[in-house]
This record gives C-alpha cells, structure tokens and sequence, in this order.
C-alpha cells in the first residue's frame, strides 16, 4: 500500500471533491423548496393539476438515477437543441429526481399532520392560509425532515453517476487517478472514505440542526 | 433440612452497576410440597426472586441449590454459572402470557420440546392434546394467540411450561394484566395443579386467592425476606412491625 | 439541427434490449436473493452479539451505506484481483457490490423488525430451554420476516434500480445496451425513452405493491 500517489496528486481529488460538493449543495437546497412545493401540488384538488405532477412523481422515483442521468444527457441537448454545461445538466437532473423524493416526504408529513387540528383551527376561527401556514407547516417540517436528511445523503452517493457522462467529480477524477496511477485499491479507497466522511458530517450536522428546530417549534 | 427441594443462600442481586440493590442476602428453601405465595411493596424483589431461581438474571454473589446440587452460583470472575440441566426443571409463566404470536397454539406447546428437548413431534403432540382436554381448551389446539381471549392466552401459556414435566412451577403476576372476568379461569387452572401436587412460587396481588392456595406467605421487603408463615397465621398475627405496616396498607385498599 | 424520430429502429433492436433485461434481472435478483440472507445476519449479529462483533457489523453496514455503490462497485473490480489475486469477472463484481447494498439496506429492516419483537419472548424461550439458535430460526427469523416483509420488497425495488450501475463495468445490462444502441443509431431519445419505461413498468406495480403488503400483513398480524 501506498498512498504516496495519492498524496501527490491531491490536487485532482480536490478539485472533483469540489465539483460533487457543488452539485450536492445546489441541488439539495433547491429541491428543499421545489419538493414542498411540488408536495402541495400533488395533493391539490385539482386534478389538471394533481395527475401530472404525481405522474412525474413517479416515473422519477420508479426509474434508477442512471437513467434519467443518461436520458437527460443524451436527449436534452437533442431534443430541445439546447447546448448547457454538464454540471448545470447534472444540477437539473437531480434536482428533478430529489424534489421528486422530497415531494413524497413532503407529502407523508402533511397528511400525517391529525385532521383533528383542522377541527380545532375552525373552533378557534383561523383561516384556512393561516391554518396551513401556522398549524400544518411547521409540524409538517419536523415530521418530514428526517427523510429530507436521508433524501439527501443518497442523493449525495447517486451523485457519483455524473462520472459516467463525463462530468468531473470525486467519482471521475478518482477514477482517472486510479487509471493514471496503477494504485486502484489506494486511491479509490480514499475517495471511499471522503464520501463517507461527507456522510457522517452531513448526519451529525442536520440532527444538530433538526434538535434545535424541533425546540424552536415545540416552544411556539 | 433433608427433603429441601431448593435451597437459596445469601442471594444478592443488583442493577445498574451495584447502583440499585435488589436482593440483599436473600435465605429461602422450599420443599416439595411448597406453594408460597410472595408478596410485598413494589421494588421489593418478588419478581426478581422469581427470575432468578428461573435463571433469568445474573446474580452478584451466593448460590441456588438444587437436590444438593449447585444450581446457580457465581464462578471465579463472578460470573453467573447455571446448570442448564436442572434449569429444565423449572418452568414459569409471565405477566404478558408471551405465546409466540406467529406460532397456532399447538406449534407454541410444541416448539419447546421437539427443537430444543429431542421429543419426538408425536409425542408432543400427544402430550399437548392431553394438557390441553385436561383444561378446557382442546378446541383451540390450531387456533393463533390472536384469536384467544386473555385468559385463555395465559392458560395455553402454562400449559405450555407444563410441556416439559417441571418440578417447579414459577408464577410471575399471571393474572395482573388480565380483565378481572379472565382472572377466575386462570387461578382455576393454578388451583387445579396445586391439588395435583405441584410445588409453586407464586406472585400476586390478588390476596384471597393467596390464602386459598398458599401454604406459606412469604413476605418479601428490601430485598430480603422479612417474615414467612402459613397464610392464617401470616394474616391473623402478622409478627413484624413491617409486616403489620404492609398489611395496613393493603386492607385499606382491598387487594394489594 | 432537426431530430427525426425513429420508431421502427426500436423493433429491431428488441432482442437486444431483451438481453439487456434478461442479464439485468439476473443480477438483480441474484443480489436481491444473497443480500437479504446476509442482511438478517448482519442484523442478527448488530442486535444479538456481543460487542466486538456487534460493532464490526455496525461498522460495516454504515460504511456500506455511505459510500457510493459506484464506488464499491469499481473497488470490487479493480482493487480484488490486486488485494486477493482473484480475477474479477464484470458479473462477480456487480452481484457482489450489489448484494453488500442490499446486505446492508435489509440489515436495517431486519433491526426495526426485531425491535417489535417483545423482550419478553426471550424470557418465555429461557424459560422454555430453548438455546439460543433454535430461538433465532423458529422465533425471530419467522416473526422478523413477515414483519421486514414490506421494506424489504422495497429494498429489492432499489437493487433493481441501482443495478444500472453494472453498466459501468461492462456488464451488458438494459442500460449498457441502451447507450451502446443509442449511440449505434443516433437515436438516444426512442431508445432511452424505452429502456426507462421498462424499467418503470417493472418498479412502479413493485412499488404499489409494498403498501398493499404492509396492509394486508398489518391485518394478518393483529399481534
């Protein structure tokens, strides 16, 4: 073992390290918004509305991750005849796919929110914005937010696949690294553990933050 | 004595690191034609007396015998050291009849002796419909656990223990978490084997049924056992201060 | 540039896709059949053991399930054969990173499983004789079964998925096949269109299926 050429060639993992933080960081926080968004849209009463939002839902949840990578990448540009950089394609891609999950979560923790507190928020004379804005948001975040946590560490390991269209994060640079080196077990077991790391941290920080939301919320 | 059938020595048994005592130095031996009924304030150690003759604990030091033999002990590293063989011996019911719930009630009395005690299926099954015709409850034979009422659920669950032929039957508060319309059927079913000349340990709150089928009160507080006599005795002309302040308190509230 | 859309290519290249399927579900179920047996185990040992085993399971079922299985795929296929000398065929690599994923997903199921099985049951087995195996095969494994049963048909559901990752390593899978053809054909959007449909054809009943499996197990089990 020697992981002297890893070492010396830090610099390449650095940079593809960057590049899978970015996408992860953009993506994570844009579909935080979309998928509550999109959550409400999928239980709206209207069916115009309803049907094709739960049909997108659907196929992004019921297709791998690859493909909707590989789709995006090879009909996009085809289809629309539109030219964007790859990481913007891979930000998109998977922003589609996560909102996708954090809109079921979303959703899951609205309706478990208990009809009885419609009841009480008529009883009380609120308003049915103000019912959803004080009443359900908020229990609806704290429900949903450890799924939200998990949606996004997968979505963190399935960003690994832009490697595979070329775009070039941990997962590629580590790939050509190892390629360059000869030291396979080496340098993909660095990046093993860098995406691993990311993932600890990222449990720890959210169940740090969730804590102090859920006392923030109950206090109210 | 000769004909003691157990025999507890200076038991003493703790939670949490030494942090709660449970059994301070507890001294008991029972003989064959025992029943004792235990009773005592909450956290005395009834139910910690009971799991450990079952085996169920880890003591911290003294011993259980049985016939003479070493039964329970504490080996060099203070480890508990159990005697599997004699364990066998003993059987006990619990609060929460724990049928298995996957499990018809044939499958739950026969489990036991055909995996683990080398019984043939036959003779199990023999055995089951017997115990079972015996106490009422031969048509439930295939049913599941949920579909038995609590009563009958506890019964199966003695039943069960009655599988593997014990010298000893344990009794952990079997009628407490039952509907008080549950409870008759069960102690009838105590009482049935009491008069078949089962030796018994039993843990309850329900004190007429205590003076009915005891022979002996044990009165269990602090973790050691404070007073112990035959139940007209133990009722009537309570000895120990402790003792008359236990009973107080169970007079004035009915059963315990 | 003008796209003209080509649907007959698709007809011709059926039976290539249908081996693609055909080696996809191979490795699919053959990891999803593995993984969960080893799954239990893991779980059994998290659960039952003694510490120092216990923690290595821990520490392998979290270390699984945070690292990309893209990664542990081309660790299985480019770090074995340097680390243990053995060759590695495209189709050992992927069923065995693929069925470590699903070891590891089921290892949780299997735990949440065994949290509803009531402590009191082990009191009842000691007080029955029962040693410790026999209580594992004809008391725990029954009832964490039928319990897990929902969330592991949902497990296997996501090994499905993933295993488009196979692809990677030059296994000639449904997606392997789609990018080669697409590019073959220069007709990405007819093709890839198809590959995603059957995937969701076969994941989207699975799928609905989970939740009338839970319900009709949450009605048989009224423990």
């Amino acid at each position: 073992m020697d992981f002297h050429s890893v070492i010396s060639n830090a610099g390449q993992l650095w940079s593809g390290l960057i590049i899978t933080l970015e996408l992860s960081a953009l993506t994570i926080t844009i579909s935080v918004f979309t998928g509550f968004i999109v959550a409400l849209l999928s239980i709206s009463p209207y069916k115009v509305v309803r049907l094709p939002i739960r049909t997108y839902i659907e196929i992004f949840r019921c297709t791998p991750a690859l493909v909707q990578v590989v789709w995006f990448f090879y009909c996009v540009p085809v289809l629309f005849n539109v030219f964007w950089e790859p990481f913007t394609m891979g930000v998109i891609v998977f922003s589609l796919n996560l909102t996708a999950y954090n809109a079921e979560a979303y959703r899951a923790a609205i309706q478990a929110v208990p009809g009885a507190h419609g009841d009480a928020a008529v009883a009380l004379g609120l308003k049915r914005t103000q019912y959803y804005r004080f009443v359900v948001f908020p229990q609806a975040l704290r429900l949903a937010v450890p799924v939200l946590l998990t949606n996004s560490i997968g979505m963190i390991q399935q960003s690994a696949l832009v490697a595979l269209v070329a775009v070039n994060d941990l997962m590629y640079e580590s790939k050509a690294l190892a390629s360059q080196t000869y030291r396979p077990v080496e340098v993909f077991t660095t990046a093993a553990a860098i995406y691993f790391v990311i993932s600890l941290i990222m449990s720890r920080v959210v169940e740090f933050v969730g804590k102090r939301t859920r006392r923030l919320i109950d206090a109210r | 004595m000769s004909d003691a059938f157990i025999k507890i020595s200076n038991l003493h048994k703790s939670y949490g690191l030494g942090a709660l005592k449970v059994l301070n130095g507890l001294d008991r031996t029972i003989a064959r034609n025992d029943r004792l009924v235990i009773v005592g304030p909450s956290g005395g150690g009834k139910s910690t007396m009971l799991r450990c003759v079952m085996g169920l604990e880890d003591i911290d030091s003294g011993s259980i015998e049985m016939n003479g033999e070493s039964y329970i002990s504490t080996g060099r590293n203070g480890k508990t050291v159990i005697n599997r063989a004699l364990q066998k011996q003993i059987g006990m019911v619990f609060q929460h009849y724990t049928l298995f719930p996957h499990l018809t009630v044939r499958q739950n009395l026969t489990l036991a002796p055909v995996r683990a005690h080398g019984i043939s299926p036959a003779k199990a099954n023999e055995k089951a419909e017997t115990l079972l015709t015996r106490f009422g409850l031969a048509a439930k034979l295939d049913a599941h656990p949920s579909k038995l009422s609590g009563g009958q659920k506890q019964r199966v669950a003695i039943a069960r223990a009655l599988m593997l032929d014990p010298k000893l039957m344990l009794f952990d508060e079997v009628t407490s978490a039952l509907d008080p319309e549950l409870v008759f059927e069960v102690e009838g079913m105590m009482s049935e084997l009491a008069d078949g000349g089962m030796p018994m340990m039993i843990v309850t709150h329900d004190m007429n049924f205590a003076k009915n089928i005891a022979t002996e009160i044990v009165f269990c507080a602090g973790g050691v056992i404070v007073e112990s006599a035959p139940p007209q005795a133990f009722f009537g002309a309570p000895q120990m201060p402790r003792t008359r302040e236990f009973l107080k308190t169970i007079r004035s509230g009915g059963s315990e | 540039m003008t796209y003209t859309f080509d649907f007959a290519i698709l007809w011709k290249f059926l039976p290539v896709i249908g081996s693609g399927l055909l080696i996809t579900l191979q490795v699919a179920l053959a990891s999803i059949a593995v993984g969960a047996v080893v799954g239990f185990f893991l779980a059994y040992i998290r659960n039952y053991s003694s510490f120092i085993p216990a923690a290595i399971a821990t520490t392998i079922v979290e270390f699984l399930r945070g690292v990309p299985v893209l990664i542990q795929l081309f660790w299985v296929f480019f770090c074995f054969p340097v680390i243990f000398g053995i060759e590695t065929s495209p189709f050992f690599s992927a069923f065995f990173a693929l069925m470590m994923y699903m070891a590891a997903i089921c290892s949780e199921s299997f735990r949440s499983a065994f949290a509803t099985i009531e402590k009191e049951q082990w009191d009842a087995s000691v007080a029955l004789g029962i040693p410790g195996r026999v209580m594992m095969l004809y008391v725990i494994l029954p009832q964490s079964l039928l319990r897990a049963a929902p969330t592991l048909l949902s497990n296997a559901v996501s090994v499905f998925k993933e295993s488009a990752i196979v692809s990677a390593v030059g296994m000639a899978d449904m997606m392997f096949v789609g990018r080669n053809v697409s590019s073959a054909t220069g007709h990405p959007i007819e093709v890839l269109t198809l590959i995603a449909g059957v995937y969701f054809v076969i994941a989207f009943p699975l799928t609905r299926a989970v939740s009338v499996v839970e319900g009709r197990i949450l009605h048989r089990l009224k423990l």
